[in-house]
């Protein structure tokens, strides 16, 4: 739905359809009967928020309650906002058309750093104060979750609650809580107060951080009784978590456009760079049955044709083969095809391929990480070069002549030569078809080696690294070129400056609220799209603001440092991660989860792999 | 395997769906109605269906139609109907389904309503009423083959106003549309806005199409 001023105004805007709502499966409820409004938003834009699984788990969940009704909100993009701004029509939610400053609740998913601008242009656009103290009453209380909640001291003070780990239980018992505050007539404060003993609940105004000399930090004081340390909270049995039968269903083309059901939380690998193989320990496997029928109740539903399987690692699924056997009793006939968003290099064979026929003979992508061997085991992503070889000889035996291998450079111990592997791998790969008697006759190979900058993360056994200087990425990315000699080869690398100033977001302090509100007053917004982002701009807004970027980016901590979210536990003990670091450092893998537990600490939920797998442990 | 016409409605929020995003739309409706419509053979199926004349983004259509083939000639319609409608969102809705009489190909004219929803309609509409008496109405018109002038005086001459009270105007015209080129009805605001510097939003509705002699398009 729509107010009159916007109708006016869509027919100057880019793609109007992502402003309007009334998509099949969207919830419209009469606002009379319902007790509670949330705004679910979004910050970015509709092709991209409609894409998030997150989003429409929650959406779900919060509808069926019939005291609650949810609405979805999206950045709108410049174009829009211009108008908006211009005729005073403030941030509506698309399911009613009604400003966002007259919901409940304010909730932000927040997926990653670059988009904190946006969230801060989103409540102004919805005409509700950024700062949390300046909003006094019960009422549009902003609330956060998702990966980047785990270090969210950077946005600390436009917050009213974070919520840490899956939001599925948590979120309904603050909204319950909230229900029970307002009919008794209770303050906001009050309201928080109570909403900080619900575990997995972060209440930042009740934490009170206090720095050293040198601006790290000394400790954070729980205030008016909250708890020292909050911790995350786990829906430990997948097979009985809501998970929606049905998807609103977008008419624009969205960058995901089909039914995604979610196989498996977690992941057993242990990679030492990536946060989210950490921040969702333990793993934990949804059942065939329960996969299938979300799968046919979706399809059902939406009218979708396809099936994404999605997690962080779905080939890691102990059932897999078992899992798309029972798929395709149905799928075929149905005219329905299964996809799956990644696969590992040793988990892609023959009989997976000819089992997902979607799988495009386009391109297939592999994400090797790092070039050398000796960089694979420090970064613990246990793949050898003979696995990569052995899968990309069945891609080329099976019909495809594009691979694409995603690197990253600036990790931790990183030389000149180790970068020159990425190439040399490449390389391998293009002499590989060449090698291969089964390859696709009569067609050239072209293989793409893309390298991301490394971003050091909270909660990773990395959190303690000195991000590459600017100078050092840019010279790696140098050496990249330099080393390619093939034109079968392409070499591409993203912005290092992006990088730069992710990682100043992810281990920030409460310290940089300031940057961030200034940020905004000074206009910035879209930073995660390069039309927008402008590094000058940062940089001349860190020298004006008096913080220096470099302290939070290229520091390198010791390991008895205090963290801002030191207080914050994801079930990870914090001297498994400086084991992990030392390990890294001497170059010596972690068996997954699967081969051996590592006592990282995740067996305090007592479930998932922890109990499957090492059963005397717990 | 006959080749039939299903009638729908596209209103409100589904104005602002293009053509393409309105055939993905109508795919899924069909593939979740599982209805015997032809498909598209191939490594990529898709239903074979066919949109008459897709209206310009923002406009509402009160009797559109696109063209699919039923593979069984005893299919009820008004199953297609039912089932369709469980698929679609509110603001699409089927209500009418028969064999497709005429080529999709053969719409030549479309019938539009034009409402003016503001304080000063009436104004407006005089202002209008002046503009065309002028000798001729220029404006800038975009086709794939770039820009032109052209004078919609001629195109606009049959405007007829059904309604007109002081805040509300409504007027219905009939304009060339067809594959060979349209008149987008908007064009009437283009040089209301070259003329007196004023932008004016109007509701469109295409009521009907119809052919090259004015039969109605069935």
């Amino acid at each position: 739905m729509f107010s009159k001023e916007v109708e006016k105004i869509l027919p100057k805007v880019q793609k109007p359809g992502r402003y309007v709502g009334g998509e099949l499966n969207s919830i419209i409820k009469n606002k009379d009967n319902v007790d509670i409004r949330f705004a679910f938003c979004f910050p970015d834009t509709y092709e991209i928020g409609m894409s998030h699984l997150g989003i429409k788990i929650l959406y779900d969940i919060f509808n069926k309650r019939d005291y609650i009704w949810c609405e979805r909100v999206f950045a709108p993009w410049t174009d829009m906002e211009d108008l908006m701004r211009e005729n005073d029509i403030p941030l509506y939610g698309l399911e009613s058309g009604d400003p966002i400053n007259e919901f409940d609740f304010i909730g932000f998913t927040l997926q990653y750093e670059l988009s904190f601008t946006n969230i801060l242009n989103m409540l102004n656009l919805g005409g509700i104060p950024l700062l949390s103290k300046d909003r006094k009453e019960l009422k549009n209380i902003v609330v956060g979750g998702g990966p980047c909640a785990c270090n969210p001291e950077p946005i600390a003070d436009f917050f009213d609650i974070f919520f840490l780990g899956d939001g599925e239980e948590v979120d309904l018992e603050v909204i319950d809580l909230y229900r029970e505050c307002k009919k008794n007539g209770e303050s906001k404060e009050e309201f928080l107060i109570k909403a900080s003993k619900i575990k997995g609940v972060y209440v930042p105004s009740l934490y009170e951080p206090v720095y050293n000399e040198d601006g790290t930090v000394k400790e954070y004081i729980p205030l008016k009784g909250a708890p020292k340390e909050i911790e995350k909270r786990v829906c430990m049995d997948l097979d009985n978590t809501e998970f929606p039968e049905s998807f609103v269903v977008p008419f624009l083309d969205i960058v995901h456009d089909r039914a995604v059901a979610e196989v498996l939380r977690g992941c057993i690998r242990g990679c030492r760079f990536c946060q989210a193989g950490f921040l969702y320990r333990p793993y934990r496997e949804k059942s065939v049955d329960t996969i299938n029928k979300q799968c046919r109740d979706l399809c059902a539903t939406t009218g979708y044709d396809e099936i994404s399987l999605s997690s962080l690692s779905t080939s890691d699924h102990s059932k897999l083969n078992e899992l798309l056997d029972e798929l395709h009793k149905w799928t075929e006939s149905d005219r329905v095809s299964v996809s799956l968003p990644s696969l590992r290099v040793d988990g892609f064979s023959t009989e997976l391929t000819d089992k997902i026929k979607s799988v495009r003979k386009s391109g297939l992508t592999f994400a090797p990480e790092a070039g050398s061997q000796r960089m694979r085991d420090v970064i613990n992503k246990n793949v050898s070069e003979e696995e990569l070889m052995k899968t990309v000889n069945v891609a080329f035996t099976n019909g495809w002549n594009k691979v694409k291998l995603y690197f990253m450079i600036g990790l931790p111990t990183e030389t000149m030569d180790d970068v020159a592997d990425i190439v040399n791998l490449g390389q391998k790969v293009v002499n590989a078809y060449y090698e291969n008697p089964e390859k696709p006759k009569g067609k050239s190979v072209s293989v793409t080696v893309s390298a991301a900058a490394f971003v050091p993360k909270p909660f990773t056994p990395f959190q303690w690294f000195g991000q590459d200087s600017i100078k050092t990425l840019e010279e790696k990315q140098k050496h990249l070129l330099d080393t390619n000699t093939s034109r079968k080869l392409t070499v591409n690398y993203h912005d290092a400056y992006v990088s730069h100033i992710e990682a100043v977001f992810a281990r920030g302090d409460r310290k940089l609220c300031k940057v961030m509100l200034e940020a905004f007053n000074r206009g910035f917004k879209f930073d995660g799209w390069g039309d927008y982002f402008s590094y000058e701009n940062w940089i001349k807004l860190f020298e004006d603001m008096g913080i220096d970027p470099d302290f939070y980016s290229s520091r390198e901590r010791s390991f008895d440092e205090v963290f801002p979210w030191d207080h914050l536990n994801y079930g990870i003990k914090k001297e498994f991660l400086i084991n992990e670091c030392k390990k890294a450092y001497e170059a010596k893998t972690t068996p997954n989860c699967r081969e051996a537990c590592s006592h990282c600490g995740a067996s305090c939920y007592k479930g998932g792999i922890c109990v499957e797998k090492h059963k005397n442990m717990v | 395997m006959k080749n039939i016409r299903i009638w729908f409605k596209k209103l409100n929020t589904a104005r602002y769906i293009s053509h393409l995003d309105l055939s993905r739309c109508m795919e899924r409706a069909i593939h979740k109605a599982k209805l015997p419509f032809w498909y598209t053979e191939g490594f990529n199926p898709h239903v074979f269906l066919t949109i008459t004349m897709p209206l310009s983004l923002g406009f509402s259509g009160t009797r559109e139609s696109m063209d699919v083939k039923l593979l069984d000639d005893n299919y009820p319609y008004k199953d297609i109907i039912s089932k369709l409608n469980s698929g679609l969102p509110k603001d699409i809705e089927v209500y009418e389904v028969t064999e497709a009489k005429m080529k999709p190909g053969a719409v030549a004219f479309s019938k539009y309503e034009i409402e003016i929803n503001e304080a000063d309609a009436s104004a407006i509409a005089d202002n209008i009423g002046k503009m065309f008496s002028e000798e001729k109405v220029m404006v800038l018109k975009k086709t794939k083959k770039g820009e032109g002038e052209i004078d919609i005086k001629p195109d606009f001459a049959k405007m007829k106003t059904v309604i007109k009270k002081e805040n509300f105007v409504k007027y219905t015209v009939i304009l060339k549309s067809s594959n060979n080129g349209s008149i987008n009805p908007n064009l009437l605001f283009e040089a209301y806005n070259n003329k007196y510097g004023k932008q004016i939003y109007a509701r469109i509705n295409r009521v009907f199409c119809y052919d090259e002699k004015m039969n109605l398009f069935i």
